[in-house]
C-alpha cells in the first residue's frame, strides 16, 4: 500500500501548539463514532444477558429514559475518565491531541469533570461554544475557557516523517 | 676562535690558550690565574634573573624564525615516541563528554538521509507497526494542513496577524511566532493558490 507522503513542512512538528478546527471536529467524530458504538455493544450485551437470565428481551423502546440515563452517564464516563486519565480520548489519540491546562501542564480530575459537564453548552445553541476554536487567540472553545483547559498537538510529526522515509528505504530515498 | 688570538683570558672559563708572544712564563701563569678570579667573581655577581628580567622576551621571540625551527623538527619522530595509551589514561573522557554539546552536533546531521539511505531505516520501519501507523499519519498531517488553512483564513477575516498569536501554551513552546511555521500545502498563502 503507497501513502503519500506526510509535507516536508511537518519536519517542524507542532507538538505542544495549539491544535486547529479540524483535528478537533475529526476526533470528536470519532469519539462519538467510538461511545456510540461501544454503547451499543455493551446494550446488545445487556440485553443479551437478560433475555439469558429471565427469558424475556429486553427493548429500548419500551425502557426509552433508563436507556438515555445509561446513555448520558456512559458518555460521561466516556470522556471525564479518559481526560482525567490522560488528557486524551480514542479519537484524540487517533488525531494525536492532547487536552492540557491552559499553561501547558496535565490536567486534573476537577478539571476534567468540570470540561465534560460544560462541554454540552458548546454544542447547544447551535456549536457557538466551538466558535473559540477558530477565533479565540488560543484556540480555545467555550468548555476549554471554563475549565481552564486548552488543547495541543501532541503528535510526534518528525517522527512521523522519519518513519515514512524508513519504510521507503534507500532507492526511493535518493530519487526523492 | 680568531678573535681569541690576542686577548685569551676572554674566551671563557675553561681552558685558557698560551699567547703566542714572548712572554715570560711566570707572569702569564699569574695573569691567568687572576683572570680566573676575575671572571668567576663577576659570574657570580651577575643577578641573572635581574638581566631576564629586562629582556624583552615577546621582542625575541618575534625574531625567532619558528618556520625553520619546525621544519627542523622530526614530526613523526617526536609523534612514535608518545605514548597515546598512557596520555588516554590520564584523560577525564566522562568530563570531557559533559563539555560535548549534543545537541548541536546532532542538528548537524541530516537525519533524513541517515534514516533514509542506511540500514538504520530498516531498524525503524521494522519496529514501527506498518500501515495503521502510516494511515494514521497521513490522516493527522491532512487534520494539520486544514487546521493550518482555516486558521489562515480566519486570521485574514479578522484581520490580525499571525505573529501577534501564541504557539501554544508557555510551558511548551516558549518561543517562535506562529509566521515562521511553513504552510503544510507548501503555498505562500492561506488561499492555497
Amino acid at each position: 500500500m503507497i501513502v503519500a507522503a506526510p509535507s516536508p513542512a511537518l519536519y517542524e512538528g507542532r507538538q505542544g501548539h495549539y491544535a486547529g478546527a479540524v483535528s478537533r471536529l475529526a476526533a470528536f467524530a470519532a469519539d462519538v463514532g467510538a461511545s456510540w458504538g461501544l454503547y451499543t455493544l455493551g446494550l446488545g450485551a445487556v440485553s443479551l444477558t437478560v433475555a439469558l437470565a429471565t427469558g424475556r428481551t429486553f427493548s429500548v423502546n419500551r425502557n426509552q429514559i433508563p436507556t438515555l440515563i445509561v446513555l448520558v452517564v456512559w458518555e460521561f464516563m466516556y470522556f471525564a475518565y479518559q481526560w482525567a486519565l490522560n488528557g486524551k480520548t480514542i479519537g484524540m489519540a487517533a488525531m494525536g491531541i492532547q487536552v492540557v491546562k491552559a499553561d501547558g501542564t496535565p490536567l486534573t480530575a476537577r478539571q476534567a469533570v468540570v470540561r465534560t459537564l460544560v462541554f454540552p453548552l458548546s454544542i447547544a445553541a447551535v456549536g457557538l461554544g466551538f466558535l473559540g476554536i477558530l477565533v479565540q487567540r488560543e484556540r480555545r472553545a467555550l468548555h476549554d475557557l471554563v475549565a481552564g483547559t486548552a488543547v495541543i498537538y501532541s503528535w510526534d510529526a518528525r517522527a512521523a516523517r522519519l518513519r515514512w522515509l524508513a519504510r521507503q528505504g534507500p532507492e526511493t530515498a535518493i530519487h526523492r | 676562535m680568531g678573535h681569541c688570538r690576542h686577548a685569551s683570558v676572554a674566551c671563557g672559563l675553561g681552558q685558557f690558550e698560551v699567547s703566542p708572544n714572548p712572554i715570560n712564563d711566570r707572569f702569564e701563569r699569574v695573569a691567568q690565574s687572576i683572570a680566573e678570579r676575575v671572571a668567576r667573581l663577576v659570574i657570580d655577581s651577575i643577578d641573572l634573573n635581574a638581566i631576564m628580567e629586562r629582556v624583552d622576551v615577546d621582542h625575541l621571540v618575534s625574531r625567532v624564525n619558528a618556520d625553520a625551527i619546525v621544519d627542523r623538527v622530526d614530526v613523526e619522530k617526536i609523534v612514535e615516541r608518545v605514548d597515546v595509551e598512557k596520555i588516554l589514561e590520564r584523560v577525564d573522557v566522562n568530563a570531557l563528554v559533559e563539555r560535548v554539546d549534543v545537541r548541536r552536533i546532532v542538528d548537524q546531521l541530516d537525519i533524513e538521509s541517515l534514516v533514509a539511505q542506511t540500514e538504520l531505516g530498516s531498524i525503524i520501519a521494522r519496529s514501527t507497526s506498518g500501515v495503521a501507523a502510516e494511515v494514521l499519519d497521513v490522516i493527522r498531517a491532512q487534520g494539520v494542513g486544514l487546521d493550518d488553512f482555516f486558521a489562515r483564513w480566519t486570521n485574514r477575516i479578522l484581520r490580525r496577524g499571525p505573529d501577534s498569536l501564541p504557539l501554544g501554551p508557555r510551558t511548551l513552546v516558549p518561543t517562535a511566532p506562529l509566521a515562521s511555521a511553513t504552510p503544510l500545502d507548501g503555498s505562500t498563502d492561506g488561499s492555497g493558490q
